[in-house]
């Protein structure tokens, strides 16, 4: 068991002239199941190989526990890593990738066989020990290279994108069971994603990254009720928010989000943060089950939009609609009349309204 | 369509004559070993003569002749045959594996110079190759000109090149995961490299194994310069030579002789045809 640490750690590839990884510092504990997330290239992967001892440091410290890991080789740093792509060996049974770390640790032999017996039973892969990788389905595989993580009771469990292989399915069953999994090993898990709905639905907390850099640290929660920037608002939420430039205007001592003739009045909680924005411009930011049913439109909650399309996903429905020639997605529940004409007026849940400096994309108020 | 089964006939026909340009040689040294030395000079391309009980008589004489060894030469053609092939195989495949992960300007360096080295003949470095080998032995204190483990040497250098040339194309496709997991697992680079490269090299290894095996085995011109005729350690296709006299060829030794030391590689070939071409595709398109 072991919490791990980093401290203005920087990773920067030979003959790059930026570094992927700048002065990291996070710090996860022990036992917690934490998700490094963001686009392609943001180096969650590379953070995550360097907890491995896969990728080397290039300036900072790392711990793992209270051992400085800098320079230890990945085999002895007690972490157990699961692949994208499996990485199962070849040549090997299911039973022997599964013990093929034991083996090269000296576990004796009946202590081996009781460790993968017990893996494969919490796996379901009993039935299928003497098989080699490619005679077993894709959902087979991962639960193969989850045993042969699991059998080494490592401090740490590394999980770099492991469900992206699968279908979707697949990766929803995964999902609940590899938290499942945690639960039951009780050990500190750092996995890796770009899909925000496995990092929402599995982490204790969420790393969301952006060139290296770390921009929210947080509980699923925290990140999605309250962004800390533009780039975690669109990153958090599917179908992402919207974002609608609006200028911020005071009306007898009420505040109101100004966007064309329409006029959004912001309630009073909001009034403190917003007022150093009277009359200039700022983005807000509306998660699309964040508006309120037609029929609940008033002059002050509501703005023009004109329909586009709808896309029926079974009890939800999506609606596309322009607002000042933005795209924006309206999540409405598909038992809800659909709206038959082609302006409509479309009420905000302005409670729940984000706002955003235009200038710094730092959150203003939620 | 009939375009078509024209064009495969044509084809056919010229598939026909070439494979019978390759073989008649062979034809030749198999019919001309069940004949007299008499028989042979008086009509070579003819089967008039050739009996079963002559080519027992003839393999009698062949192993039991005093100027030409038989076991022995067919101990150290075998010798030099398996020892190079095991160290090509392990040291090739060890070459093959660093120069594809271990991405270096130094490391396409060495990688040209051995795909450059297969287009050099090799009769272009033959003599320089004596004097080479001659300072070598004095510097590592060892002969390496004249006896079996300078051949073997010489072996692991001129089939290298092969060996690592194919085996760095399968290497390429081996996930590069499969060595950092094994990392993790706890296995040191040798152990990665032994555990789980070289299993997964077995295939092509064996491909590489019998194309290196054939031209060793059948090589002529590399033992004789350096192990000499009067060497009493000869390869096969050396010892032949005992049978060749400045004014009398006996014919019917050397063409015994010479499908004796067939043998094995016939063997081999028969057993191993699907590898044989694909090792030759392999070669071909990487």
């Amino acid at each position: 068991m072991a919490s791990i640490s980093f401290r203005d750690v920087t990773k920067i590839y030979d003959g790059a002239d930026k570094p992927v990884v700048p002065n990291l510092n996070l710090e996860i504990a022990d036992k917690e199941f934490i998700i490094l997330v963001g686009p392609s290239g943001c180096g969650k992967s590379t953070t995550l190989r360097m907890i491995a001892g896969l990728e080397s440091i290039s300036s900072g410290e790392l711990y793992i526990g209270d051992r400085l890991v800098n320079n230890v080789p990945p085999k002895d740093r007690d972490i157990a890593m699961v692949f994208q792509n499996y990485a199962l060996y070849p040549h090997m049974s299911v039973y022997k990738n599964i013990a093929f770390g034991l083996t090269l640790r000296n576990v004796p032999k009946d202590e081996i066989d009781r460790r993968v017996h017990e893996a494969a039973k919490i796996l379901d892969l009993e039935h299928l020990l003497e098989r080699k990788p490619k005679a077993l389905s894709g959902g087979q595989r991962q639960r193969v290279a989850l045993g042969r993580a699991m059998v080494r009771n490592p401090a740490v469990f590394l999980l770099d994108e492991p469900l992206s292989n699968l279908d979707a399915k697949l990766r929803t069953s995964m999902r609940s069971e590899i938290a499942r999994l945690h639960r039951r090993l009780d050990t500190t898990f750092v996995y890796v994603t770009h899909d925000q709905t496995e990092a929402m639905t599995m982490g204790d907390r969420i790393v969301v990254m952006k060139d290296g850099i770390i921009q929210q640290y947080d509980t699923p929660k925290v990140l999605y009720d309250t962004p800390v920037n533009l780039f975690v608002a669109g990153f958090i939420g599917s179908p992402q928010m919207n974002f609608l430039d609006v200028t911020i205007a005071a009306e007898n001592g009420k505040l109101y989000a100004v966007l064309g003739q329409d006029k959004l009045e912001i309630p009073a909680f909001k009034h403190e943060a917003l007022k150093p924005y009277v009359g200039k411009s700022v983005i807000m930011g509306v998660r699309p089950e964040d508006f309120l049913p037609f029929d609940q439109a008033t002059a002050d909650n509501s703005l023009s939009a004109k329909v586009d399309f709808f896309e029926l996903l079974g009890a939800e429905t999506n609606l596309y609609v322009f607002i000042d020639e933005k795209k924006v997605i309206i999540k409405m529940p598909s038992s809800m009349e659909r709206p038959t004409a082609e302006e409509i007026k479309v009420p905000v849940e302005m409670q729940r309204a984000h706002f955003f400096d235009k200038d710094t994309e730092l959150a203003i108020c939620h | 369509m009939k375009m078509k089964t024209s064009r495969a006939v044509l084809l056919t026909i010229i598939a026909i004559i070439i494979a019978a340009y390759v073989l008649v040689p062979f034809v030749l040294v198999v019919i001309n070993s069940f004949k007299t030395q008499a028989a042979i000079v008086q009509n070579p391309v003819s089967a008039a003569g050739a009996s079963f009980s002559q080519f027992v008589q003839n393999l009698n004489a062949v192993v039991n002749n005093k100027n030409f060894v038989f076991w022995r030469a067919f101990g150290c053609s075998a010798v030099v045959t398996v020892i190079s092939l095991v160290l090509l195989a392990v040291f090739g495949g060890m070459a093959a594996w660093v120069i594809c992960r271990n991405k270096t300007r130094w490391s396409t360096v060495i990688y040209m110079i051995f795909i450059s080295s297969m287009i050099i003949p090799f009769q272009v470095v033959m003599l320089p190759l004596i004097a080479t080998f001659r300072e070598v032995g004095r510097f590592v204190g060892l002969g390496m000109n004249g006896t079996l483990p300078g051949l073997i040497f010489a072996y692991c250098g001129f089939g290298g090149a092969m060996t690592v040339f194919i085996l760095t194309g399968f290497i390429k496709g081996i996930p590069y995961e499969l060595e950092e997991a094994a990392a993790i697992d706890g296995c040191s680079p040798e152990g990665t490299f032994f555990r789980i490269i070289f299993p997964l090299l077995k295939p092509t290894i064996v491909t590489v194994t019998i194309l290196n095996g054939m031209w060793i085995w059948n090589d002529y011109l590399l033992p004789s310069i350096l192990l000499g005729q009067s060497n009493p350690n000869k390869t096969l296709p050396v010892a032949v030579q005992a049978f060749v006299g400045s004014f009398v060829k006996s014919w019917d030794m050397i063409l015994t002789a010479a499908l004796l030391a067939m043998i094995p590689m016939i063997i081999v070939f028969l057993l191993a045809q699907k590898h044989i071409m694909d090792g030759m595709v392999q070669g071909a398109i990487k």
